[in-house]
C-alpha cells in the first residue's frame, strides 16, 4: 500500500534528518558564524578589488605623477584648487592613494598566495612523509631507494675531495646493497664490521691515485659511511633528517630571516615572495608531521594497509584528506602573516621596487612627512594591511571552529 | 633530570653550527666580490689582491682539497668557513665595512636598548595579557569576552610599524605629549654604568633623566607589545578553559571555595605552562619586530642599526646582528624548556 506523502506537508520528518557530508557541515557552521561571516566579507572585498583593479582600472605606476597635487587631504567634492576626487588624498608625489591602495592590493595578495604556496607545498609535503615512514614500516623497494640515495649523497663527500665522481656510486651501491640485504650477517657487530671495512676500501683505493693523504681521508671517511649504511635504518632515518633542518630554520625569529634573506638577495617583490616562502616551510613541516601522527593508528589506515594498498595510495587517499583541517587554517593564517611579512619587507624598503604600489611600501615611503601634518598618506594603506590580514584571521577562526572534531556532537 | 637537561643543552650545539653555517651563506649570497665592495669600484688590482688574501677570501669555501692533494694536512681545513667559526668562537663578528669599527663591540653597545625595549615590551604583553585571558576565560562568551577576543585579533593582525606611526601622530604630533624618537633628550646628562637607561637612571638617582627615559620608552614599548600581548592573552584563555574543565576544578569549586581562590589557586598555575612556552616564541617577535619598531622610532638599538646596514649594503653587522639575535632566541627557547622541565612536576623527561 503506497503512503500519500502530501497528507504531511508540513511534518517535519524527525526519522530521516537531511544527509550532510563532512564538509557540507563544516560549511554549515562556517557560515553560521559571525566572525567567519565578516571573516570571508573583508577577505571578499579585498579579493574583488585587487582582482578588478587589476584587470579592468588601468594603472601605470611608472608614468604617474603630479607635483600640484602633491600631500592633499582627502576631499570629496572638486574644487578649483583640486580639480579631482582624493577619497584617500594625495602623496608626496601627487599620486591617488585610493587608487594605489587598490592595485598595492593585488601586489599584497600575489606575496601572500606565492609565499604560502610555496611553504604549504614543500613543508606539508616534507611533513606528510616524515610522518608517515616514522611510523609505517618501510618496503623493501622504498628502503633500497632511501639507502641508495643516502649512500650516494654521503659518497659525495669523498667523491668531492678526491674529484672522483666514482665513489659517488660506490657507496650509492653499498646503500642499496645494504638494503637489499638487510638480514644479511645477522651478527650486528661483525655486519657493521665488514660494511666498513667496504667502505674504507672504497674510500681509499680510487684514492690512491690522488695521493697517500687523500686516500687516508677518503678511507676514514668511507670507514664511517659503511659503518653508517650498515645500520638497519629506515624510516626513521628520513624524518629526523627532514625535521632537524626544520629545527634549524626555525631558530630565526619571526620574518628576520625573510629580511636577512631579502638583504642578501636584494629588494623586489619576488625575492620577498621566495623568502617568506622559505621561512613558512617548516610551520607546515612541523603540523603536518604531527597531525599525520595522530591519524596514522587510525583503523581505517590499517585496514588498508591490511588490504595491501599501496603507500602513495594509504598517504593521498587516506591520510591527506583526514588532516586536511589543520593546514586549511594554517593556510589561512599563513597568508594573513604573509601579507604582514611582504608589508613589513616594503616598509623596510625591502619588498616592492618603487614607484609600484605595495602597501608596506606606500607606508614607509610617506611616514617621514607624518610629522607635517600627512596622516592620510600613513592611515590609509596601514589600515588597508590590517583590515585584509585581520580577514583572514577572522576566517582562519572560524575555519578552526567549524571543522573542529572536538566541537562536533 | 639532569641527564635531560645536559642532554637539551647540548643539542643546541648542531643547531647553533648549522645557524653560523646559514649565515655565511648569506655573505656567498651577494653578488659581487666582497673585496670590491669593501675597497669600491674603483680600487687597483693589488688592493683588492691584498685584502682577498687579509680577510681569506682567496681561501676555499669549506675545505680545501687541493692542499690534501699536495699532502698538506693542516691546509685541508684551511677554509672561509672554518677561519668563519674560529672567529665566532673568539666572539669576533668582523668589522663593519664603512665604520671599519669590530662589529661585536658596537653590538655590546647597542644591545642594552634593545634589550630594555624587549623587556619592558615583554612585561606589558604579559601585565595586560595574562589577566585579559583569565577574565575572558572565566566569563566565557560574555560582552567582556568577545570584546577582549575580538580586541586580541585586531592586535595580532597589526602591523606594528603601522601602529607605532599611529601613535606617533597622535601622542607626538598632535597632542604633543611624548617624544617622537630617540632614547633620551639630548639635553639630559646621564652617567652611563649599564647602558641599560632605565637602570643607570635609578643608580645614579638622576628622576629627571627617569621620566624623561620612559617618555621616551613609552610609545616603541606599547608598539612593540601589541602582537605579544594579544597571542598571550588568547593563549591564556584558551588554556584556561581548557583546565576550568578538568575535574580538580569542579572539586575545588565543590567544596565552596571562592570563585577567586578556584581561578587564582588551583586554575591558573596549571593554565600557565603552556603561556610560558609562548613567552619563548615572543621573544623572537620581539626581537625581529624591534627591527621595525627601532626604525620608527629612531631607537637606537640593534633592530635599526640593522635597518640602516641593510640599506648602506654594511653586510657584516647585518650578519653579526641576525646571529645575536638568533642566538637569544635559542637561549630563551632553551631557558623556556628548562623551565618546563622545572615547573611541571609531571613531566619526566629519562
Amino acid at each position: 500500500m503506497e503512503i500519500d506523502l502530501s497528507k504531511y506537508k508540513g511534518v517535519p520528518d524527525l526519522a530521516l534528518p537531511k544527509q550532510r557530508s563532512l564538509w557540507q557541515d563544516a560549511w554549515h557552521r562556517l557560515i553560521s558564524s559571525n566572525t567567519a561571516r565578516l571573516g570571508m566579507f573583508i577577505v571578499g572585498v579585498f579579493v574583488l578589488s585587487a582582482v578588478l583593479a587589476h584587470f579592468f582600472w588601468e594603472y601605470n605606476p611608472g608614468t604617474d605623477l603630479d607635483y600640484t597635487l602633491k600631500l592633499k587631504a582627502p576631499n570629496l567634492v572638486a574644487t578649483e584648487e583640486i580639480p579631482s576626487i582624493h577619497l584617500f588624498g594625495t602623496d608626496k608625489l601627487g599620486r591617488d592613494i585610493f587608487r594605489r591602495t587598490v592595485h598595492g592590493g593585488w601586489n599584497s595578495l600575489r606575496v601572500g598566495i606565492v609565499a604560502v604556496g610555496i611553504s604549504l607545498i614543500i613543508g606539508a609535503l616534507l611533513g606528510l612523509f616524515a610522518g608517515f615512514y616514522e611510523n609505517v614500516l618501510i618496503t623493501p623497494v622504498e628502503r633500497i631507494l632511501l639507502m641508495g640515495l643516502v649512500g650516494f649523497a654521503l659518497g659525495a663527500f669523498p667523491a668531492w675531495i678526491a674529484r672522483q665522481p666514482l665513489q659517488m656510486f660506490l657507496f650509492g651501491g653499498l646503500g642499496a646493497f645494504s638494503a637489499f640485504y638487510v638480514n644479511l650477517l645477522d651478527r650486528r657487530r661483525l655486519r657493521i664490521l665488514i660494511f666498513a671495512g667496504i667502505g674504507l676500501l672504497m674510500g681509499a683505493i680510487p684514492s690512491l691515485l690522488v695521493g697517500p693523504l687523500v686516500a687516508a681521508v677518503c678511507g676514514i671517511l668511507g670507514l664511517a659511511i659503511g659503518a653508517f649504511l650498515a645500520l638497519p635504518l629506515g624510516g626513521q632515518l628520513f624524518s629526523n633528517i627532514v625535521m632537524r633542518f626544520m629545527d634549524i630554520l626555525l631558530t630565526f625569529p619571526g620574518y628576520l630571516l625573510a629580511i636577512a634573506i631579502v638583504a642578501f638577495l636584494g629588494p623586489g617583490l619576488e625575492k620577498g615572495m621566495i623568502a617568506i616562502g622559505i621561512v613558512g616551510i617548516p610551520v607546515y613541516a612541523r603540523l603536518a608531521r604531527s597531525a599525520v601522527l595522530s591519524v596514522i593508528p587510525k583503523e581505517y589506515n590499517i585496514a588498508s594497509q591490511a588490504l595491501g594498498a599501496s603507500h602513495g595510495r594509504i598517504m593521498f587517499r587516506h591520510i591527506v584528506p583526514n588532516i586536511l583541517s589543520p593546514i586549511i587554517v594554517q593556510t589561512t593564517m599563513g597568508l594573513a602573516s604573509a601579507i604582514l611579512s611582504a608589508a613589513a619587507l616594503g616598509f623596510l624598503g625591502l619588498g616592492a621596487i618603487p614607484p609600484e604600489p605595495e602597501w608596506g611600501a606606500m607606508l614607509g615611503d610617506s611616514y617621514r612627512y607624518l610629522t607635517s601634518g600627512a596622516w592620510w598618506a600613513v592611515l590609509f594603506p596601514g589600515l588597508a594591511i590590517m583590515l585584509s590580514v585581520l580577514g583572514f584571521n577572522l576566517l582562519g577562526d572560524g575555519l578552526r571552529d567549524a571543522l573542529d572534531p572536538k566541537l562536533r556532537a | 633530570m639532569i641527564r635531560y637537561i645536559v642532554r637539551r643543552v647540548l643539542s643546541v650545539i648542531p643547531t647553533l653550527l648549522g645557524l653560523a653555517f646559514i649565515i655565511f651563506m648569506f655573505q656567498r649570497l651577494i653578488p659581487g666580490d666582497p673585496a670590491v665592495a669593501m675597497l669600491g669600484e674603483h680600487a687597483t688590482e693589488e688592493n683588492v689582491a691584498r685584502i682577498r688574501t687579509q680577510f681569506g677570501l682567496d681561501r676555499p669555501a669549506f675545505l680545501d682539497r687541493d692542499a690534501l692533494a699536495q699532502g698538506d694536512f693542516s691546509g685541508f681545513f684551511d677554509s672561509q668557513f672554518v677561519r668563519y667559526l674560529g672567529r665566532l668562537v673568539r666572539l669576533d663578528l668582523g668589522d663593519s665595512i664603512h665604520r671599519r669599527i669590530p662589529v661585536a663591540e658596537t653590538l655590546a653597545v647597542r644591545f642594552p636598548a634593545t634589550f630594555e625595549l624587549a623587556f619592558l615590551s615583554l612585561l606589558i604583553a604579559l601585565i595586560v595579557g595574562v589577566p585579559v585571558g583569565i577574565v575572558s576565560a572565566s566569563r566565557r562568551n560574555s560582552l567582556l569576552d568577545g570584546v577582549a577576543m575580538i580586541g586580541s585579533l585586531i592586535g595580532v593582525s597589526m602591523p606594528i610599524f603601522w601602529l607605532g606611526l599611529l601613535e606617533m601622530m597622535l601622542f607626538a604630533v598632535f597632542l604633543q605629549w611624548l617624544p617622537s624618537g630617540g632614547r633620551l633628550s639630548s639635553d639630559i646628562q646621564l652617567q652611563a654604568i649599564t647602558n641599560f637607561v632605565l637602570i643607570d637612571s635609578l643608580l645614579t638617582s638622576n628622576m629627571p633623566a627617569f621620566v624623561d627615559a620612559v617618555k621616551h620608552i613609552l610609545m616603541p614599548a606599547f608598539a612593540l607589545a601589541t602582537i605579544p600581548m594579544a597571542i598571550i592573552a588568547r593563549m591564556t584563555r584558551s588554556s584556561m578553559l581548557d583546565v576550568l574543565q578538568e575535574d580538580y576544578i569542579r572539586t575545588a569549586k565543590a567544596k565552596g571555595l571562592s570563585e577567586r581562590k578556584v581561578l587564582v589557586k588551583h586554575a591558573l598555575r596549571n593554565a600557565l605552562l603552556p603561556v610560558i612556552t609562548i613567552i619563548g616564541i615572543q621573544a623572537g617577535t620581539l626581537l625581529s619586530g624591534a627591527v621595525l619598531t627601532e626604525t620608527i622610532f629612531s631607537w637606537p638599538g640593534i633592530g635599526k642599526w640593522v635597518f640602516d646596514s641593510i640599506l648602506a649594503r654594511d653586510y657584516p653587522i647585518v650578519q653579526g646582528a641576525t646571529l645575536l639575535i638568533a642566538v637569544i632566541f635559542l637561549v630563551a627557547n632553551l631557558l623556556v624548556d628548562l623551565s618546563y622541565a622545572l615547573l611541571d612536576p609531571r613531566i619526566r623527561y629519562d
